[in-house]
């Protein structure tokens, strides 16, 4: 270990660390757009200024390794002023539209600047022009103004994704990040360019001009899109959920996600339109809505109702029915915790051959892009077979027809993107006399079923606490994020109140009424 | 897109400069000369299209070569492309009055190529030449020790 | 005449140029001496001798070379003749002259760094040098120079021309690997330097054409006799390219030291008739201006115009006489290093434009006194916050021009026209 100090304080750095590493172990604070952890050092910014002990030019922190007994600062007024200058070069040629742009509130230039703003501009000559709006791929808009040419989404798609689609061309104030036309960005990571994008040079279509983000409040979560599970972050106000953005965990997804995981959180808003098509041009739109209250369907008829009173109608039912009488339908989309209280549940009641495994695309389950995206397109397959061991439970796979059950409990996949033969597994199901489907989305196919049918509505990922065991057996635990539909349900609820218990004392909310309130205000005040 | 391929000849080119570096980037130069020379003096995206399935290179990572020379045009040019030094010593020795002045017996504007797709006038940096300034150069070759009517009759004296 | 011809001495024959021509003349000698010699003895020689590098930097050749790992790496030796440094024009004579000079410097410097591999990198404007170099490589393969087993030593060397097409910043040493790696010519970041870490990676010397060429008439004359000529911390001759207003501009080969004056009125001839000394731009573009007091007593030496605040820089001498607009000239400069910023580091990337904006609104007569000094707080917070130097070099004219002769700047400013012309340059910039 090497001792140095830093801003005066002592700390203890692994050789090879870089000066700009020893501040973020130490927590100190150093200005940097080019720099970050995961890609190759650019050292093109300049920001990352510091004076070391002995050294009369600056250097910068992110190519200069740490000797043993280095002092090192960032706080003489020698180091000031040239991040200041160094911010001012930024800014001569920026548009400085953050009215209009989406990274404000999170904008690399604006928190600078607070800091570092000579406040006192001195460019009084026209600023260089490029181009504004420049379609790069199917998710990722450019905004070459803005761009401050740090150069990281060229590294990121260089190192990272290897696809190589971005580069850097023309030379000095005319250089332009661009793609080569007919080559867009189209790789499954693209987004990850708009995250570690430090300006609003890159915006993601799905997100842009939809939230200002300091309406949004932001909690961690596991994207539920395949076996992988990688650590993210929801940013959600009271209308719902906006975006997911990865959130570093070494052993799982370092800093990146996927573009497919990137969809997930659609799955858990009320109403999720899917708009596909350029903006003005013909658009195709499809639209899934969630389940917002327990339906009975019987004759053709059907009847909402409360989601307890469902449930003890449910139970009423199931209470006449025997071992073999009744079946039970899983996915892997489920949490370890609703694995448990369902086969406890059903392996009790009735029999630990009826239970069903319904896989989507088994045959891919092996499959992996090399980066973090795996063909099982669900989190906690390994959690359902574990809780199948402890039940002792077959586990066999859902193919055939299920009527020769009385009743069929079935537990719908949350992410109906991964669950192409809806309609095939429909089918299977036509011969039952009742159907009870925990839904979270509203699935036309399984809502006219020639018998009766009863749809409980299910609570999404972000509604519940609970664990996904990913591919390699890690246990990952998470905490809900909100409360999207009130009527909602977990399967671990399901069975309390099917044990018995009344529902309204086992469901929660986690919606914090005061957050409610205090974004109104928000929105009131904004609109005076 | 209109279609560009560089002759067998060209392609033969092409890929003796993939193996005689030691990396394959670096045939990127040698064969981007070498569409340009086939494709009337300018390099299109069609050419750089080419050149990235010849040398399965991206397509990015050779316009970002491409857009940082300025030997490599991106644009067509007239049949003599006439680059004027206007550094230095040569614009002291009146090179930027010449330039003004081809330009306007042409009826062009810099850079761009005159009707009759002979010419195109621009200015560039130092060419080395100083001790002769004004100098400039067309296509390849040099002409140095001008004067405004010496400058003229040699282009003049262009087929 | 004060001119000694060491490197230049058979310039004038046209039969220099072909390996019989260059061999009449002793050529390949200093070869064959070599490889009878230690390498370490020769890179002794060299840094006994002071040689230090003729491209701009000044840096001792000898030390450069013993940066060198000793980890068993393979070893590039690459020559830097991407002449780009405005108005200097020597390693381009030397290379349409002499190629086979540049090659048997190249093939010494390659035994005694152990280099198996070498490259001359030249600017792709210079066709002509390229043409002649490339059919000298030939030559030299032929004659058995180059190759396997050169002369039976047991030193196999393989060289290579490499054309660049067109950038500046080629020129850097960094940028110049960077190029023949086969991307946009940009510099790389420092450390590891390319001593430890250059072509791909690997230990690379890179090193002029002038310095390369150098190397043969140390090993020729020895040490002392080396030494004879120039000072003690600038020994040895040097090619200086003279242009602007003098009668003779040309290339000049004269002992370090010599007298900026003398040059300028002996070998070059002097002023135009009636005209008289403004300043001197004494190292290419990026080297500060010098005025006509600092220009006369001004030895060409690296010491002497270090403390000047200039430098000797590639040796390019650009002679500014009393017509000229220096608002005008500075404003040639400022197009140039705008133009060509590689661009991945913001100081220069967005200064080299500033800059050159604020000079234009000056030279259009929209300029105020503000601006004078707005283009020094500019170039002053360009210097040493790069990766490389092209942002000094755009910042340092700018430190020198407008100081050294601030009233014409005003005058520009308060008239809208120049002090010296009496025009507006408004229609004439770039």
């Amino acid at each position: 270990m090497l001792k140095c100090t830093i801003n005066g304080k002592p700390v203890e750095v692994k050789p090879g660390t870089s000066i700009i590493q020893a501040f973020k172990q130490l927590g100190e604070e150093i200005a940097h757009y080019c720099w970050h952890p995961a890609l190759s050092v650019a050292g093109v910014c300049r920001l990352c200024m510091v004076e070391i002990e002995g050294n009369p030019r600056l250097q910068i922190a992110c190519n200069t390794t740490v000797a043993e007994g280095m002092v090192v600062t960032n706080q003489s007024e020698k180091v000031k002023d040239a991040v200041k200058w160094g911010m001012d070069f930024h800014l001569i040629n920026h548009p400085l539209d953050c009215p209009i742009c989406d990274q404000a509130g999170e904008c690399g230039l604006q928190d600078q600047y607070m800091k570092f703003g000579k406040y006192d501009p001195e460019m009084a000559e026209k600023k260089v022009n490029k181009r504004k709006v420049v379609d790069l791929g199917e998710r990722v808009v450019l905004d070459s103004e803005r761009c401050i040419l740090c150069s990281r989404c060229v590294r990121f798609t260089e190192e990272i994704t290897k696809t190589n689609e971005l580069g850097i061309f023309n030379r000095g104030d005319r250089s332009e990040i661009g793609t080569f036309e007919g080559k867009p960005l189209d790789n499954n990571y693209s987004v990850n360019t708009v995250d570690i994008c430090p300006v609003g040079a890159l915006t993601s279509k799905d997100f842009r001009f939809k939230q200002r983000v300091w309406f949004l409040k932001d909690k961690a979560s596991i994207c539920n899109g395949c076996s992988t599970g990688c650590n993210v972050e929801v940013d959600y106000n009271k209308e719902g959920i906006w975006r997911l953005r990865p959130r570093y965990n070494e052993q799982v997804n370092g800093y990146w996600m996927c573009d497919v995981g990137r969809d997930v959180y659609k799955n858990v808003n009320r109403v999720h339109t899917d708009v596909e098509g350029e903006r003005g041009e013909k658009q195709v739109k499809k639209s899934i809505s969630r389940l917002v209250q327990a339906v009975h369907r019987l004759n053709g008829q059907s009847e909402y109702m409360q989601t307890g009173f469902a449930v003890s109608k449910v139970r009423e039912t199931l209470s006449q029915y025997k071992k073999g009488d009744v079946a039970l339908v899983v996915t892997g989309q489920q949490t370890s915790e609703e694995y448990e209280a369902l086969l406890s549940y059903f392996t009790k009641s009735f029999a630990a051959d009826d239970v069903f495994h319904w896989q989507n695309n088994p045959e891919a389950w092996g499959e992996f892009d090399g980066l973090l995206l795996r063909g099982d397109r669900n989190p906690n397959t390994k959690g359902l077979i574990k809780a199948f061991e402890k039940h002792k439970v077959k586990s066999t796979a859902w193919t055939q027809d299920l009527g020769k059950y009385k009743l069929v409990l079935l537990v719908a996949p949350e992410n109906l993107a991964a669950y192409p033969n809806i309609r095939e597994k429909a089918d299977l199901l036509k011969n039952n006399k009742t159907v009870v489907v925990l839904t979270t989305s509203q699935i036309p196919e399984f809502a006219n079923l020639p018998d009766e049918t009863w749809q409980i509505p299910m609570k999404s990922f972000m509604e519940k606490a609970g664990t996904f065991v990913n591919f390699s057996g890690l246990e990952q635990k998470f905490a809900p994020v909100t409360t999207i539909v009130d009527a909602a349900v977990s399967a671990d609820e399901f069975v309390a109140a099917l044990n018995g218990q009344a529902l309204e004392q086992v469901q929660k909310i986690y919606t914090n009424p005061t957050e409610r309130v205090e974004n109104q205000f928000i929105f009131q005040r904004g609109s005076l | 897109m209109m279609s560009f391929q560089l002759s067998s000849e060209g392609q033969e080119f092409v890929k003796k400069e993939l193996k005689r570096y030691e990396t394959k980037e670096s045939a990127i130069i040698p064969s981007l000369y070498r569409v340009q020379k086939e494709n009337n003096g300018w390099v299109s995206p069609e050419g750089i299209a080419h050149l990235s399935q010849l040398m399965d290179i991206p397509e990015a990572r050779i316009n970002e070569v491409f857009q940082f020379y300025t030997m490599f045009n991106k644009e067509p040019v007239g049949k003599y492309h006439v680059q004027v030094c206007c550094n230095v010593a040569c614009s002291m020795a009146g090179t930027r009055e010449m330039v003004e002045e081809f330009c306007q017996e042409h009826g062009v504007h810099e850079n761009e190529v005159t009707s009759d797709k002979r010419f195109t006038f621009t200015r560039v940096e130092c060419l080395g030449a100083c001790d002769k300034a004004p100098m400039m150069q067309i296509n390849e070759d040099y002409h140095e020790g001008l004067t405004m009517d010496k400058a003229k009759q040699i282009l003049r004296g262009l087929k | 005449m004060a001119e000694v011809k060491m490197l230049t001495e058979h310039y004038a024959d046209n039969n220099f140029q072909t390996i019989e021509g260059y061999q009449s003349k002793k050529g390949y000698e200093m070869l064959k001496k070599a490889l009878n010699m230690q390498p370490t003895e020769i890179i002794s020689l060299v840094k006994e001798s002071g040689l230090r590098g003729r491209g701009g930097a000044g840096f001792p050749t000898g030390m450069k070379w013993s940066f060198l790992p000793n980890n068993g790496e393979d070893r590039y030796l690459l020559c830097n003749a991407d002449e780009g440094e405005p108005c200097t024009f020597k390693d381009r004579m030397m290379m349409e002259r002499a190629p086979h000079q540049l090659i048997e410097g190249m093939i010494i410097s390659a035994f005694a760094v152990q280099s198996k591999k070498s490259y001359i990198y030249i600017r792709g404007e210079y066709t002509h040098a390229i043409k002649v170099v490339e059919k000298a490589i030939k030559e030299a393969y032929k004659a058995g120079f180059l190759g396997k087993d050169i002369l039976g030593s047991h030193f196999s060397h393989d060289m290579d021309v490499y054309s660049g097409a067109g950038a500046y910043i080629c020129g850097e040493e960094t940028g110049m690997i960077s190029s023949l790696e086969g991307l946009k010519g940009q510099p790389k970041l420092k450390p590891p330097f390319p001593a430890v870490k250059g072509y791909l990676g690997k230990p690379t010397i890179v090193n002029n054409v002038e310095t390369l060429a150098s190397v043969i008439y140390i090993l020729r004359d020895g040490v002392e006799a080396y030494r004879k000529f120039g000072t003690q911390k600038s020994p040895g001759t040097k090619l200086f390219s003279v242009s602007g207003d003098v009668m003779k501009p040309g290339n000049y080969e004269v002992p370090l030291g010599y007298k900026m004056k003398d040059l300028i009125e002996i070998e070059c001839g002097g002023l135009k008739p009636g005209r008289k000394l403004k300043a001197v731009i004494p190292g290419g573009t990026s080297a500060p201006v010098l005025t006509e007091e600092e220009a006369n007593r001004a030895t060409l030496d690296y010491e002497c115009l270090a403390d000047m605040k200039s430098m000797l820089g590639s040796g390019s001498i650009v002679v500014i006489d009393d017509s000229r607009c220096m608002v005008d000239l500075l404003g040639v400069i400022t197009h140039f290093y705008h133009h060509e910023s590689c661009g991945q580091c913001t100081p220069c990337r967005e200064g080299t434009g500033w800059l050159n904006k604020v000079v234009n609104a000056i030279k259009a007569g929209r300029g105020s006194q503000q601006d004078i000094d707005t283009l020094c707080k500019i170039a002053d917070n360009m210097k040493g916050r790069t990766i490389c130097a092209l942002s000094d070099a755009a910042a340092l004219p700018v430190l020198s021009f407008v100081p050294k002769f601030r009233s014409e700047f005003e005058y520009y400013i308060r008239e809208g026209k120049s002090q010296v012309r009496g025009i507006s340059y408004a229609e004439m910039h770039h």
